[in-house]
């Protein structure tokens, strides 16, 4: 794509030299980046192809009018809960304004991201397995043929019967479950 | 096998790039590939949430063209925005100049006048 010599250079980079000379170009460079994702998570929430398309041409908008307002230090995160918001505004069918979510957003990524490096750093596999076979069927299935067999969504589909959807679904929920056992686990300090 | 327990809770959090996502769409990627993209949307919520409704376009050989056309619409939107600005700036002296002008023609015609019916 047209910004591609632009690859090598980080999203926080590029966002530090737009709050240095508000170039619009900047923001040009990194909403590109995002488009497919925005496009994506859109229409995931308005289910409708037209919808999607304008909201991603609302959230441009919205991103280039606030970004300017906002000190934004995690980029993707921002954009993600700018446009998880739009659409459900959206979806409520209200102008109201949603209370304001930036700074909520870079904490809560951050405990995200400590409780995940704990549980990885004391991860016991005798304990993973314990926890594995608790989960329940389906579960346990698709995060043992994703996992261990490293199959695709699609090939797990096509053994299990399951709609690609439901795989996913079943693996995100079986490796929260995971991680909340295997936390149940860990001898209290 | 235990390295790949050690993936269930592992943070692959590679950002995937736009060109992969549409083969992956476009069902152009091999299972060996699909898993990998797979896994490394897993721990991104954004890439998940985009994943699921990138799923559900009718016709994802068309999601190309209309990013790039959204991409274009931006590019535009940012070029005007540009241009406004710099509008604004150049236009500000004329503003200025055209009110010098004015006031300079007022007191002007008040001369002219007052003089010719002093006469």
């Amino acid at each position: 794509m047209s910004y591609s010599r632009w690859n090598h250079i980080t999203d926080n980079e590029i966002l530090q030299r737009y709050y240095s000379d508000e170039d619009n170009e900047w923001l040009g460079i990194l909403l590109q980046r995002y488009t497919i994702l925005l496009l994506g998570v859109c229409m995931k929430y308005l289910k409708n192809e037209d919808d999607a398309r304008d909201a991603v041409q609302q959230v441009f908008l919205k991103v280039i009018n606030d970004l300017p307002k906002y000190k934004v230090e995690y980029f993707k995160s921002w954009l993600y809960m700018v446009a998880k918001n739009h659409c459900l505004m959206k979806l409520r069918g209200n102008g109201k304004k949603t209370t304001e979510l930036n700074e909520q957003i870079f904490t809560k990524a951050e405990n995200n991201e400590e409780i995940g490096s704990a549980v990885e750093k004391e991860v016991s596999l005798s304990n993973m397995e314990q926890a594995l076979a608790q989960l329940n069927n389906e579960q346990k299935l698709c995060v043992t043929l994703f996992y261990l067999q490293k199959q695709s969504y699609q090939q797990i589909a096509g053994s299990t019967g399951f709609s690609t959807m439901q795989v996913k679904s079943h693996i995100q929920n079986g490796k929260r479950n995971l991680k909340i056992l295997m936390q149940r686990m860990q001898p209290n300090e | 096998m235990s390295d790949e327990l050690k993936n269930i809770l592992s943070h692959l959090n590679k950002d995937v790039e736009q060109e992969k996502l549409l083969e992956y769409l476009n069902k152009q990627l091999s299972p060996g590939e699909q898993h990998e993209l797979e896994a490394s949307m897993q721990d991104d919520p954004f890439a998940s949430d985009a994943l699921d409704g990138l799923s559900q376009m009718k016709e994802p050989v068309h999601i190309s063209s209309l990013v790039q056309q959204l991409n274009k619409d931006l590019t535009k939107q940012l070029d005007k925005k540009k241009k406004r600005k710099r509008r604004q700036i150049i236009e500000t002296p004329w503003f200025f100049y055209s009110i010098i002008i004015i006031l300079a023609l007022a007191i002007l015609g008040y001369i002219v006048i007052k003089k010719f019916l002093a006469v």
